[in-house]
């Protein structure tokens, strides 16, 4: 029908018939006014507004953002355009930050368990009361270094607090992180010299080459990668092409031009068969060649893209190649994290990886690795530190052993990310000893919270002071400053109750204590802008004022300081030999390989509190909610296994977990994956009890070398359990869109325009 | 009478999927928490979604995203059919939706080809407390009620008055301007702007990509809705097909 209804309206006007249609019709002629004459309701405009500067708290690199603030209350997020890290973008997780401020689980006092442990029952304290029992009971304790203060890995101003706690205090500081990434560290290390992660130039790049990092979703600094991968695909150069390396179709893998599926833990070896090519043809970098492999100590010639191919899946030519266009396509980067480095040969995985950029020449070069300088103050380390994954092992021994006298946690949820069989739990609360003293500094109960003997409320994010240097920083010194941009919440709680920044319980803890900090002024707040007088003192960078006072408010408007002068000055990133040439992985065993993957929302179970984190869809699967296990489709054809049914996947250490099946046509019919984030027995409304913890399941595996969790490299056998339920996704909610056989909804071209 | 005719532009190529422009137009406009039911139900609400298409099988398969909201067709299929004028275009090219003349007949959304209309099953809900974060701009629409993308109307009113109390105009591109999609999308996929001003972005955008070798496409273009949002063709070097849906 091509009547609209305008066409329609417009015949009327011009005709009496209409007129006389209308009349009979008893129609007055006014309401043929679709425009009003007055603003129509959604054209109101009422009250002030205005956005604020600060740091995004939810997750690890915090993007910079500016949040409205109306009458007090804290409205939408956005990417601050200035912050050198975002210019201006954000997450789904940055917009979830409101949520978390003002969520309705939030512990708004500090609480004394008052039943068993775990039970769940609290009774409110003042805070006076409750540092001053942590402070009696820490007091007591002879040995100090048996406290053991897990935070999640802390820079900036509050991991110099923390370390100054730890020391003075004599207690072990423990970050922790459910994905560690000690072997992403090392190997920047080992094979760049480098201590802070350096930058990716992947919007300058022409030819990226990815391993297992989904660094589109979750992994690193997504969303600067995700800002530079809109200028690689579509920016002043040419097109960029992107092939990327990994077990499991992610959402990087889709957008890839080519994805590559390799076996779990064979990633080193497809990077060593490329470079193996590249080196033998001559079309790299001959000099860093021969640095590469100690000339000749490395064998490059056990990596052969023959004898490499049927043990990766990836065949020869195909490496034969990649290799062709990764040297051929100058500048060329060569990017490897996530699961590729999360076996027991992880970090030779990752050093393989990241030796490529050597060999073309894209070290410390526009379109590649681009070395981060220190940060620009005298005491806050260049990166925060790291615990691996036997640490933490290590550490649930002396716990059973009885050698553990307090565990003090904040921003970690070990109970949680740590596999079952490795029995941390079980040494946290019982066997032949327990730990004494559970504290934790949370705002929202989590597994390792709701285990604790006291929870002492930490503000949030956005009711509080901070700093952070980025890490990865943007290739220029820059800090982030985070100030509250709405008053705390829970102020009406009065002083005594309601929720307060973690540096000023520490501060307040070690003052009761009597035990000095040496720190500057008595607040977080005093510590930070002493800090900020340091920035301030160098005379150069983004704000420049006359007096300090100019500076800070400057700071603070601008959400931070840098100085795009300042790069890395130091020792270039020349070649040095492959440290550890990759091995064999072990993996567990199971008929199928099980990838576990972070989810672009709740990602590693951090954000599983937050409501529209929880009803993110996956961009894969389209499902929320739940957990669910991707299986391929033809094989679950095979199995009879359809959407919606409940599996059990089984490891091989006996512990297992059950899901819901989301057969497609995207992955191997010898993986599955299944996301993170879900399953916690401690939690509130929107986390707790629902779907499954995939990391509780895991094998004790870990990289021969470093100790790092090798989460990618369990096994598993499936089994349907008979139970059926709805995959909640967003696929298929609207009908088909109405196409015939012309009519796409994406349309493609070969040519780019 | 405004000059002003609203319209996107969407690179194809550089979606990524990422679900950021989703999540902040929840935010930005009050729209309801789509819980574990209403997934299930499918009455999930989002006025932008991205919709993943499948492409062959494993181990040769492409998984591809595209951004979709409503095309603000300057041809609106789903006007005509509204007995209440409660969903009408407004002077700037807008398809606009009154939420109290709407009376909840829900033709509209059947008559609307992109299924970009969501219709309140249920009374809004949110605890106390979060209902701290409501966008104060936007009203919270009831049950019964049908709703879908504004371009964020809110944002054009607001900046547009503050504008002219400063005695300025709304700059191409600005944030304030922008609906919350656009500013969110870490790629730059989105762009928002006005189609009647030729120096705009979009306008550029649209004279370059829809001549002979530009990717610039509308959605369904056949069934002469004359969206005003225009598509850039993904691009892929190896398409078996030009298209797929
Ligand atoms: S896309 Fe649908 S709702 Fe939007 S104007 Fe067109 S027909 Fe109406
Ligand atoms: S924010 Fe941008 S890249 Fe992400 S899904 Fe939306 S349109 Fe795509």
């Amino acid at each position: 029908m091509d009547l609209t209804r305008r066409k329609f309206l417009t015949l009327l006007g011009g005709s009496t018939a209409g007129a006389v249609l209308f009349q009979a019709c008893g129609v007055p002629e006014a309401e043929l006014l679709v425009e009003a004459p007055l603003e129509m309701p959604e054209d109101m405009v009422t009250g002030l507004d205005t956005w604020y500067a600060t740091l995004c708290s939810e997750c690890g690199n915090p993007e910079g953002i500016v949040v409205r603030v109306m009458e007090g209350r804290a409205k939408k997020v956005e990417g601050n355009v200035d912050y050198p890290i975002n210019q201006g973008k954000h997450s789904a997780r940055c917009e979830a930050a409101l949520q978390g401020l003002y969520h309705p689980d939030r512990i708004s006092a500090p609480l004394l368990r008052v039943g068993a442990r775990g039970e769940g029952r609290w009774e409110e304290i003042s805070w006076t009361d409750a540092i001053a029992r942590m402070a009696h009971q820490l007091g007591q304790v002879q040995d100090k270094s048996s406290i053991v203060l897990a935070t999640n890995p802390v820079g900036g101003h509050l991991g110099k607090v923390v370390e100054r706690f730890a020391s003075r205090m004599g207690i072990a500081h423990m970050p922790y992180e459910t994905l560690d990434e000690t072997n992403l560290r090392l190997s920047m290390e080992r094979t760049y010299g480098l201590k802070a992660m350096p930058d990716f130039d992947i919007g300058g790049a022409s030819y990226l080459l990815s391993f297992g990092a989904d660094f589109l979703s979750t992994w690193g600094s997504p969303v600067r990668y995700a800002r530079a991968y809109g200028q690689f695909r579509q920016g002043d150069r040419e097109r960029g092409t992107h092939v990327h390396v990994e077990p499991r179709l992610s959402t990087t893998a889709a957008n890839a031009d080519e994805w590559v599926f390799v076996n779990p833990g064979w990633e080193g070896h497809v990077a060593l068969a490329i470079a193996n090519v590249i080196v033998e043809r001559g079309l790299g970098d001959s000099s860093a060649a021969a640095a590469l492999t100690g000339n000749g100590a490395v064998d490059l010639g056990r990596y052969a893209p023959e004898r490499v191919a049927d043990r990766s899946g990836v065949s020869a030519e195909r490496i034969r190649r990649i290799a062709d266009e990764f040297a051929g396509h100058p500048p060329a980067l060569a990017i490897g994290g996530g699961s590729a480095g999360a076996h027991s040969n992880g970090l030779a995985n990752l050093n393989a990886i990241y030796a490529l950029n050597h060999l073309v020449g894209s070290a410390g070069k526009p379109g590649g690795v681009i070395p981060n300088p220190g940060p620009p103050f005298s005491d806050v380390p260049e990166a925060p530190a790291r615990t691996s994954y036997a640490d933490w092992r290590g550490l649930t021994g002396r716990m059973s052993r009885g050698e553990v006298s307090a565990l003090l946690v904040r921003g970690a949820n070990p109970v949680y990310g740590m596999p079952k069989v490795t029995g941390f739990e079980d040494a946290l609360l019982g066997g032949r000893f327990n730990v004494p003293l559970i504290v934790s500094f949370a705002s929202f109960m989590d597994d390792t919270t709701a285990l604790a003997d006291l929870v002492l409320p930490e503000n949030h994010g956005l009711e509080d002071w901070g700093s952070d240097v980025p890490d990865p920083g943007p290739g220029y010194q820059a800090v982030g400053i985070r100030q509250p941009v709405v008053r705390p919440f829970f102020e009406g709680r009065g002083v005594h109750l309601g929720a307060r920044s973690f540096a000023d319980a520490l501060m307040g803890i070690a003052q009761t204590m009597e035990v000095d900090l040496g720190l500057e002024g008595e607040s977080f707040e005093d510590v930070l802008q002493a800090g900020a007088r340091e920035l301030f003192e160098t005379g150069r960078g983004s704000v420049r004022a006359n007096d300090f006072r100019a500076f800070w408010n400057g700071a603070l408007q601008r959400g931070g300081w840098w100085d795009t002068t300042a790069a890395y000055s130091g020792p270039s990133l020349s070649p040095r030999q492959i440290a550890s040439a990759p091995g064999e992985p072990s993996l567990g065993s199971g008929a199928f390989a099980l990838v576990p993957y972070p989810s672009i929302g709740i990602t590693d179970g951090r954000g599983a509190h937050l409501p529209w984190l929880q009803a993110t869809q996956d961009p894969i699967t389209t499902a929320s909610w739940q957990t669910w296990v991707e299986i391929n489709a033809k094989r679950a054809e095979e199995m009879d296994v359809r959407e919606g049914d409940v599996i059990r996947l089984t490891a091989s250490n006996g512990r297992s977990i059950e899901a819901l099946a989301y057969p497609h046509p995207g992955i191997s019919p010898d993986v599955v994956a299944v996301p993170m984030g879900q399953g916690h027995t401690g939690g509130g409304q929107y986390d707790k009890d629902r779907g499954a913890n995939v990391m509780s399941l895991l094998d004790s595996l870990e990289d021969s070398e470093t100790g790092a969790l090798a989460w990618a490299a369990t096994r598993v056998n499936i089994a349907k359990t008979g139970g059926w339920m709805r995959v909640p996704r967003f696929e298929n909610t609207a009908p088909d869109l109405a196409t015939d056989e012309d009519q796409h909804i994406i349309k493609l071209t070969a040519e780019d325009s | 009478m405004a000059g002003e005719k609203w319209g996107m532009v969407i690179d194809v190529d550089k979606c990524i999927g990422c679900q950021a422009c989703v999540v902040a137009c929840q935010a930005e406009n009050n729209i309801p928490i789509n819980t574990e039911d209403l997934y299930n139900q499918r009455r999930a609400v989002q006025w932008i979604r991205i919709e993943r298409y499948w492409e062959g099988e494993f181990p040769d398969v492409k998984a591809r995203f595209i951004p979709v909201l409503c095309q603000h067709c300057s041809d609106a299929p789903c006007e005509p059919v509204c007995p209440v004028f409660a969903t009408y275009h407004n002077p700037e090219g807008l398809n606009v939706q009154v939420y109290n003349r709407c009376i909840g007949t829900r033709f509209c959304a059947n008559n609307c080809p992109y299924h970009v209309r969501f219709f309140n099953f249920w009374e809004p809900s949110w605890p106390e407390s979060l209902k701290n974060q409501l966008n104060p701009d936007v009203t919270v629409r009831s049950r019964g009620i049908m709703e879908k993308c504004t371009f964020c109307i809110q944002r054009i009113r607001r900046s547009t008055r503050d504008a002219k109390a400063e005695g300025r105009g709304v700059e191409d591109g600005a944030r304030e301007l922008n609906p919350a999609c656009v500013n969110a999308c870490p790629t730059d996929t989105l762009f928002f702007g006005d189609l009647n001003d030729p120096d705009s972005k979009v306008a550029r955008m649209s004279a370059e990509e829809t001549g002979e070798h530009g990717r610039g496409y509308h959605m369904l273009e056949e069934l002469g809705t004359e969206p005003n949002v225009l598509y850039l063709k993904k691009v892929d070097k190896n398409a078996k097909e030009a298209s797929h849906a």
